[in-house]
C-alpha cells in the first residue's frame, strides 16, 4: 500500500498528521514494504523501527517543503524548423501543428515569435517551454526599450542569451525542451550594411550559426533539401519557395506535420511575419497511389 | 567510443532491449542501466515500462557532439588541430563549429565532446586569462595554463565538462610541448596526443610517427620539424576523416610558434 | 511655530492635533520647488512636458532625464525630487512587467496608477521611510484610450485631461484650461503633435526670467495605435516647438 502512495502529496500529508507511534505500526507491519529498512518517498526518508520521518539531504526541496519536480519530458510538442540564410535576408519556416503524443491537439498555433524588429525566433519541441523562453526573451527587450538609451537586443545577442538560458536549466536537470532556431538581420558596425543572421540552440546548450539549419524531423528529411538547394547568392524570394517546398516534403512524411504553415522572413526592411496558410498538395504521384509496385523496390 | 548498437532506431527514440541484453551507446544517447525510469530496464521496480510522457524519453544532459583534436609538439613549435563537424546522434547539424581556441600567442586549446561545455569552458578559460592579464601585467604561461585547466575541470568533478581537451604551445624556454586531458582534469605533459571520436585511430599513428614507439631497433629516432609534422597532422585527418563518422568537413590547423599563432584551414571529405 | 502642531513636524507617523500628517505636506512642497511640469491628454496619446533647468553652460544636453518609459504604452514624468523618482520609476516598471507576466496584457491605466499610489502611500506610513519629494505625471495609451494620472506624495492619485504640477503649476493650470480640450462628447480635440507645441508654449509662458536664466524642455509621448508607443520626442522636434514658442510669444508682446 505505502508503494502505491509513494510520493504523492497525500501521503506525505497523511505521514506528517500521524503521530510517532502509529508510524512505528506502519513500519513494522511484516507485509508492508516500509518492512524495508528505509523507504524514500520523492524527498523523505522513513527509517524503520526509528518511526521518525525525515527530509532526505540527498534531495533537493523547494522553500515551500515541496520537493522539486522537474519537466523531464515534452507534453505538448512542435515539430520541425526550416530555415535558410539568404543574401539579403532570412527565412524560417514551421508548421502550426502542437502534437500531444500522436495526437494533432492544437492545429492553429504559431511557433514563430516575432522578437525585436530584427529578429525571429521559432522553435520545435515542447511548447510551453517555447512560450516560456519567448517571455523571458520579451522581458529582457521590453526593459532595453524602456532604457531608451537606443540599445537594443541584435539577433546574435538574442541566440547567445538564448544558449545560455537553455545550457544554464540544463545545468539545472530542468531543461527547456526546445531546439530554439534565431533568424535575424545584424547590424554591422561603423553602418556597414546589415548582415542575415541564422543560428541554433538545442535543450542541452548546442550552439551555433549556420546558413542552413532544420530542426526534429525536419533534420533528417529537411536539411539535406536545404543543403542542396543552398547557394551563396540565393535570395529571400527564393528561400522561401525552398522553404515551402521543404514544409510539403515533411507534410507528405512526418506524421507529426500539418499542411498549414508560417514562413517568416527577415530583411534590411525588418520583420515579416507572414500569414499562415495552407500548402497546396499533390496526392496522385505514382509512389501515393501504388505504393511499393510503382518502382519503390524497398522491402519496408 | 563510437559503438554502434545493434537495432539502434533511427529517430534516436529509445530502444528497448529485452532484459539484460548488453547495450551499446550511439553518440549523443546515455542511457542509464540503474535508472528505474529507463523504458525497457529490468530494475524497473514495477516490472513494467513506467509511462514517460507522449514523446516517450527522458532528459540526457550530456551528448558527445564527436570532433577529433590533436596537438603535435616540436623543439620548438606546437602544432594544433581540430575538425570542425558538429555531429548529433547519426545527423550533422553544422559543418563549420570551431573547437578549438587561441589562448595566448604561445598557447592554443582544442576539445573534443560537447558543444555546449566546450563552449562554456572556453568562454571561461577566456575571463581567466583576461583577469590574469589584468592582475599580472602579463600573459600566462603555458605551464600555468596547463595547471589552471586542470583545476577547472576537477572544480567539476561531480557534473563534469564533457570535454576532451589537448592543449599545445611553447613554454617560457621555447620549447613546444602538448597536454593531454581527461574530462575531470587528469592530464600528461607528452609530444604528441589526439582526443575525441578518432583518437582509437589516431593515436598510435601519432605514437609511431612522432615518438617512434613500435619501429624496428636499426630505425633512428630524429627530431620532427615543423613543416613535416603540419604534413602528418593533416594526413592523420586525412585519414580520420575517411574512417570516422564523427570526423570530416574542415580541419582548422594552428601552428605555435616563436613568432605567434598562424591558422590555416583544409577541407576533409564532407560526406 | 506658532501652529498649534508645533513639535508635530517630525515624523509621518503622528498626526497633529487638528488633523494632519505635516511631513506629507512637506514633501509636497519640495514638489513646488521643482521645475514645471504639464501633461495633456491628446486624441491619439498623451505628451508630457518638462522644463529643465540648466545649471552649468557646461551641462551636456539631454543629462539629468525626467521623463521616462515605464512600459511600450506608458510614460512617466518626475516632478519634484528626480531621483526619488527614478525609485518610482523603477517599481513602476517592475509592476508593469508583473502585470504583463501574469495577466499576459498590458497593464492598464488605472491599475498602474493605483498601485504607483499605493507604493507611494507606504511611505507616509512608517517612521523609518520619509515619503517621496516627488509627483509624478503618468500618461498611458492603451485599449482604454490615451489616459493622463498625476500622483502626489500623498498617495493621492488623479485622473485629469490635462494638468501642470511644479514651479509655476498655477500659471500653467490656467493656461491649460484656456485650451479648448474636448468636444461636447468628451473626446479630446488636440492632437500629440499640436500637443508638443502648445504644452511648449505654456512652458515658455509660466517660464519666470528673472529667477532661471536658461532652461531645456524635455518632452515624452505615448501614441496608440499601430506604430504607437512610449516615445521620447526628438530633441530637434522639441528644440522647434521651444523655438516656435519663444517666437510666437515675443509677437504677443509686441502687439500688447
Amino acid at each position: 500500500m505505502l508503494g502505491e502512495l509513494e510520493g504523492t502529496v497525500v501521503f506525505r500529508e497523511l505521514l506528517a498528521l500521524f503521530p510517532t507511534s502509529w508510524l512505528e505500526r506502519i513500519s513494522s507491519h511484516p507485509s508492508s514494504e516500509a518492512a524495508e529498512k528505509t523507504v524514500t518517498m520523492s524527498g523523505f526518508k522513513l527509517t524503520s523501527g526509528s518511526g521518525r520521518f525525515e527530509r532526505d539531504a540527498n534531495v533537493q526541496s523547494s522553500a515551500s517543503g515541496e520537493p522539486i519536480r522537474h519537466t523531464q519530458r515534452p507534453m505538448v510538442t512542435g515539430s520541425s524548423v526550416i530555415a535558410m540564410r539568404c543574401v539579403d535576408g532570412v527565412v524560417i519556416g514551421a508548421d502550426t501543428l502542437a502534437s500531444y503524443g500522436s495526437m494533432a491537439r492544437f492545429r492553429k498555433i504559431s511557433r514563430l515569435h516575432k522578437a525585436t524588429d530584427m529578429c525571429v525566433v521559432g522553435a520545435g519541441g515542447d511548447l510551453s517551454d517555447f512560450q516560456q523562453l519567448t517571455t523571458m526573451v520579451d522581458k529582457e527587450t521590453n526593459r532595453d526599450y524602456c532604457f531608451n538609451d537606443g540599445h537594443g537586443l541584435s539577433p546574435k545577442a538574442i541566440h547567445q542569451y538564448v544558449a545560455r538560458v537553455m545550457y544554464n536549466r540544463r545545468n539545472k536537470m530542468d531543461p527547456l525542451w526546445n531546439y530554439v532556431v534565431i533568424a535575424g538581420m545584424q547590424n554591422g558596425d561603423d553602418g556597414e550594411e546589415a548582415k542575415p543572421v541564422l543560428g541554433l540552440v538545442d535543450l542541452v546548450g548546442t550552439h551555433f550559426e549556420s546558413e542552413v539549419i532544420a530542426t526534429g524531423f525536419g533534420e533528417y528529411l529537411g536539411l539535406p533539401l536545404l543543403r542542396k538547394a543552398y547557394r551563396e547568392d540565393i535570395t529571400v524570394a527564393e528561400g522561401k519557395k525552398v522553404v515551402e517546398q521543404i514544409m510539403k516534403v515533411l507534410f507528405y512524411r512526418d506524421a507529426r506535420t500539418i499542411d498549414r504553415v508560417q514562413i517568416a522572413t527577415v530583411t534590411k526592411d525588418g520583420v515579416d511575419m507572414g500569414e499562415p496558410f495552407k500548402l497546396e498538395t499533390e496526392w496522385s504521384y505514382k509512389a501515393f497511389v501504388d505504393g511499393a509496385r510503382a518502382g519503390d523496390m524497398s522491402t519496408w | 567510443m563510437s559503438v554502434l548498437r545493434p537495432n539502434a532506431s533511427v529517430m534516436g527514440l529509445p530502444y528497448t532491449a529485452p532484459g539484460n541484453a548488453p547495450r551499446g551507446f550511439t553518440l549523443g544517447e546515455h542511457v542509464d542501466p540503474e535508472d528505474p525510469l529507463e523504458v525497457g530496464n529490468s530494475s524497473n521496480p514495477h516490472g513494467k515500462p513506467r509511462a514517460i510522457g507522449p514523446m516517450g524519453r527522458r532528459f540526457q544532459p550530456y551528448k558527445n557532439n564527436g570532433g577529433t583534436v590533436v596537438a603535435v609538439s616540436g623543439k620548438d613549435y606546437s602544432v594544433i588541430a581540430s575538425d570542425t563537424r558538429l555531429g548529433s546522434g547519426y545527423s550533422v547539424p553544422s559543418r563549420n563549429v570551431s573547437r578549438i581556441i587561441k589562448l595566448t600567442d604561445k598557447c592554443v586549446l582544442a576539445s573534443s565532446g560537447m558543444q555546449s561545455d566546450i563552449a562554456v569552458l572556453h568562454k571561461v578559460l577566456r575571463i581567466r586569462l583576461t583577469q590574469y592579464q589584468y592582475a599580472h601585467h602579463q600573459e600566462m604561461s603555458l605551464t600555468a595554463i596547463s595547471q589552471m585547466l586542470s583545476t577547472m575541470l576537477y572544480y567539476r568533478r561531480f557534473q563534469p565538462y564533457y570535454t576532451f581537451n589537448v592543449l599545445g604551445g611553447i613554454d617560457a624556454e621555447g620549447h613546444g610541448w602538448s597536454y593531454s586531458y581527461d574530462a575531470i582534469g587528469s592530464h600528461e605533459k607528452v609530444r604528441a596526443v589526439c582526443s575525441g571520436t578518432g583518437q582509437n585511430l589516431l593515436q598510435p599513428i601519432l605514437d609511431n610517427q612522432v615518438e617512434f614507439r613500435q619501429t624496428a631497433p636499426e630505425k633512428k629516432p630524429e627530431e620532427l620539424s615543423l613543416e613535416p609534422c603540419v604534413e602528418l597532422v593533416k594526413d592523420a585527418f586525412t585519414s580520420a576523416g575517411e574512417r570516422d563518422i564523427y570526423t570530416g568537413d574542415i580541419v582548422e590547423l594552428a601552428k605555435v610558434t616563436a613568432k605567434g599563432v598562424e591558422i590555416e584551414k583544409f577541407e576533409l571529405r564532407s560526406d | 511655530m506658532a501652529s498649534i502642531g508645533t513639535g508635530y513636524d517630525l515624523s509621518s507617523t503622528t498626526f497633529s492635533p487638528d488633523g494632519r500628517v505635516f511631513q506629507v505636506e512637506y514633501a509636497a512642497k519640495a514638489v513646488e520647488n521643482s521645475g514645471t511640469c504639464v501633461g495633456l491628454r491628446c486624441t491619439d496619446g498623451v505628451v508630457l512636458a518638462v522644463e529643465k533647468a540648466v545649471i552649468s553652460k557646461m551641462l551636456v544636453q539631454g543629462t539629468l532625464r525626467r521623463s521616462h518609459i515605464v512600459a511600450r504604452h506608458a510614460t512617466l514624468t518626475v516632478c519634484g525630487l528626480i531621483s526619488d523618482g527614478r525609485v518610482i520609476v523603477d517599481h513602476a516598471r517592475a509592476e508593469a512587467e508583473q502585470y504583463k507576466d501574469f495577466y499576459g496584457r498590458p497593464i492598464p491605466g488605472h491599475v498602474l496608477a493605483d498601485r504607483i499610489a499605493h507604493f507611494v502611500h507606504v511611505y507616509t506610513l512608517h517612521w523609518h521611510v520619509r515619503p517621496f519629494g516627488c509627483a509624478v505625471l503618468l500618461g498611458v495609451a492603451d485599449v482604454d484610450g490615451p489616459q493622463l494620472y498625476l500622483i502626489e506624495p500623498s498617495g493621492l492619485s488623479y485622473r485629469y485631461y490635462a494638468c501642470a504640477f511644479g514651479k509655476a503649476k498655477a500659471a500653467a493650470r490656467t493656461e491649460l484650461e484656456k485650451l479648448k480640450l474636448n468636444g461636447s462628447d468628451g473626446k479630446a480635440l488636440i492632437s500629440c503633435d499640436e500637443g508638443v507645441k502648445e504644452l511648449a508654449k505654456i512652458l515658455v509662458k509660466v517660464h519666470d526670467e528673472s529667477k532661471d536664466k536658461d532652461t531645456e524642455l524635455e518632452m515624452i509621448t505615448v501614441t496608440d495605435g499601430k506604430d504607437g508607443g512610449a516615445k521620447l520626442v526628438p530633441r530637434k522636434v522639441v528644440e522647434e516647438a521651444h523655438a516656435a514658442a519663444k517666437a510666437f510669444l515675443e509677437a504677443d508682446d509686441m502687439e500688447d
